[in-house]
């Protein structure tokens, strides 16, 4: 399990690695961050003396060098717009974007995997089609889109929550709530379907045939089955909602991650784009390794392989 | 004495599509005596099994007959138990939960039929692993199934039948996944727990030599019905329905004298839903005369313990 880990802890540094070098090139052969960040008339002078400010006169080659030099130092640089570090700029939107995206994660699982249960265990009854019926809804809109239209019921027309900003809780409740719907109508349909095969499967039968009970059946020997599937799900789902933030956050003005990297993206602040795209990867990666590692843990195929244990 | 498990009229159908899987079939089975269910895939012998141990799968039900079982062995004062009934399947791998280790299996087994817990339990899971032929059994309790061959997890499966004391085990293709090495060590290893325990044994097959085998009597399917029952003896030498017959010619032998290709039977078994009027083997077979399509022939007796349901049973 160890050996397991360790595999995995150097591959995400590879992946981090790869990431930053395909970033760097991409950025700087699409498009020019000077006049970007400058107006429409600024003098070729000034464009000239942002670009040595900034050491973008110098070759490809040879900024990536010197990026990377101070990234090993923990320099990531600083913002064209505003001289900040970088870490300073990402470091006051990561906790708005994780006070929006974590609830929404927990939210999307307490609401998602019930659900499913419910639908596959009173499969093609009412409760089953009302779940799956609120489940295509949620799974077919758009983010955008359910925020504006969330906006409009609530903001617009009830007047019972804020629009937009992020002073107090009750603004986090609408964008909590674009992320949750769609979320949770992928995780139950999902689960719906995982656990539907896990209980036609022979061991389903021989445990009935043993006289286990019905609930028993279902949360001792099909749900830990189930699992091992929807935890891959699980992460593609939390990897979604940091995707979903760039669009949710964006809608509702709320200055987190997503927002701000899109802004740095118009703007062409090209130092917080790259650190930003680090920050996301980062967390990707987390992710994923969170993932093979529950994923381990729950398999016992993958714990152990195939050999006789004793 | 009454018998241990008496079938009557059985009737199992798939509601939702109509189609009769088991139709009125009447089996008994006493105290310690095996016996064999044979017949093509699809007849309902699997269904007849999941039936009796009250396991039928979600959409079929039994919607005629009764199943009784009975152990009054001892004298049945007042109202005796209801003995326990157990069940092995035809792929033991995939038959066992592959996130539980064997131990748990067994011990979970122990508690629930004969309330063992802890230490108890885990020197009973041991002494039925060690029974069942399986040696380190201490270590083995940590396995898991995928890392048992698929004999292996065969008896693992009979450890775990035995931890409910059944006084009826069912078989349901037991040795079906299993290469023949195999398969003869599980039969041999079924046929001593059943004389050790006393238990009566249901082993379903479709293979007459596996049945040959255990079985002190047999009760050949078809389409859901039973059309012969007899002493093993008298079925394998004196076959009197002409599925029966076919049945025995389709098998293989190894006697190097004996050139002649096993016979199959001609024409495929019918659809459930579109089954021949009368008597359901008529167009395969060639005895037929006209009475075969007029009505479902009733059991005829044909000997001692021996019935056959055809107007034209073969006779000697």
């Amino acid at each position: 399990m160890f050996g397991f880990v360790l595999a995995r802890l150097l591959r995400s540094l590879i992946v981090l690695f790869a990431t930053v070098t395909f970033v760097f090139i991409v950025l700087r052969l699409s498009g020019d961050p000077a006049q970007q960040m400058l107006s429409d008339i600024a003098t070729p002078e000034a464009l000239a003396a942002f670009r040595t400010q900034w050491g973008l006169d110098r070759s490809i080659a040879e900024q990536y060098l010197l990026y990377l030099a101070n990234a090993f130092q923990g320099n990531f640089g600083t913002s064209f717009a505003d001289g900040r570090e970088v870490f300073t700029v990402i470091g006051e939107r990561v906790p708005k974007t994780l006070s929006v995206t974590v609830p929404a994660f927990l939210l999307t699982m307490l609401i998602g995997i019930p659900a499913g249960i419910l639908a596959a265990v009173r499969r093609e009854t009412a409760a089953d089609k009302a779940v799956m019926a609120g489940a295509v809804v949620g799974y077919s809109i758009p983010n955008f889109l359910l925020g504006v239209a969330l906006i409009y019921l609530f903001a617009v027309w009830l007047r019972v929550l804020p629009s937009s900003g992020s002073s107090t809780w009750q603004h986090a409740i609408l964008p909590v709530a674009t992320l949750v719907l769609a979320g949770a109508a992928t995780i139950s349909r999902f689960t719906r379907s995982t656990l539907i095969d896990v209980l036609g499967q022979p061991y389903i039968a021989a445990a009935r045939a043993d006289g286990i009970p019905e609930r028993e059946i279902i949360l001792r020997h099909a749900l830990p089955n189930a699992a091992i599937p929807l935890v891959t799900m699980l992460g593609f789902g939390a990897g979604g909602m940091l995707g979903g933030a760039v669009f949710v956050e964006t809608v509702f003005a709320w200055p987190g991650l997503g927002s701000g990297f899109v802004r740095a993206v118009n703007s062409g602040d090209l130092n917080v784009v790259q650190a930003m795209i680090l920050t996301f990867t980062a967390f990707m990666v987390s992710i994923n390794l969170t993932v093979d590692i529950l994923y381990a843990a729950l398999n016992p195929k993958i714990r152990l392989g195939n050999h006789d244990a004793s | 004495m009454s018998h241990l498990l008496a079938v009557r009229g059985l009737v199992v159908q798939a509601p939702a599509r109509g189609l009769k899987i088991i139709d009125g079939i009447d089996l008994s089975l006493d105290r310690g005596e095996t016996l064999g269910l044979v017949g093509e895939s699809g007849c309902g012998k699997s269904m007849t099994c999941y039936a009796i141990a009250g396991a039928l799968p979600r959409g079929i039900a039994r919607t005629g007959g009764s199943i009784t079982l009975q152990d009054d062995a001892d004298g049945g004062t007042g109202s005796p138990a209801k003995p326990s009934v157990a069940m092995i399947f035809q792929d033991p791998t995939s038959s066992l939960n592959p996130v539980h280790t064997i131990g748990h299996y067994l011990e979970s087994a122990l508690y629930r039929h004969q309330g063992l817990r802890g230490n108890d339990a885990r020197l009973e899971a041991m002494r039925l692993l060690e029974r069942v032929g399986i040696d380190r059994a201490k270590s083995r309790l940590r396995a898991y199934p995928h890392q048992f061959s698929g004999g292996m997890n065969q008896r693992v499966m009979i450890a775990h039948a035995l931890a409910a004391k059944p006084r009826l085990l069912i078989a349901d293709e037991p040795t079906t996944a299993l290469d023949v090495t195999t398969q003869a060590q599980i039969l041999y290893l079924l046929e001593e727990l059943r004389a050790e325990t006393g238990m009566a044994l249901l082993i379903v097959s479709h293979d007459l030599g596996v049945i040959a085998r255990l079985a002190d009597r047999a009760a050949v399917m078809y389409c859901g019905k039973i059309v012969e029952t007899a002493p093993i003896g008298a079925l394998l030498e004196r076959p009197a329905h002409p599925y029966a017959r076919a049945l025995i010619d389709c098998m293989p032998t190894i006697d190097p004298d004996d050139l002649e290709p096993p016979t199959p039977i001609a024409g495929s078994v019918p659809l459930l839903d579109n089954l021949p009027a009368g008597c359901h083997f008529h167009p395969r077979c060639d005895r037929g005369g006209r009475d075969c399509v007029s009505a479902y022939p009733a059991p005829a007796r044909i000997g001692p313990g021996h019935a056959a349901s055809c107007y034209h049973p073969v006779r000697p």
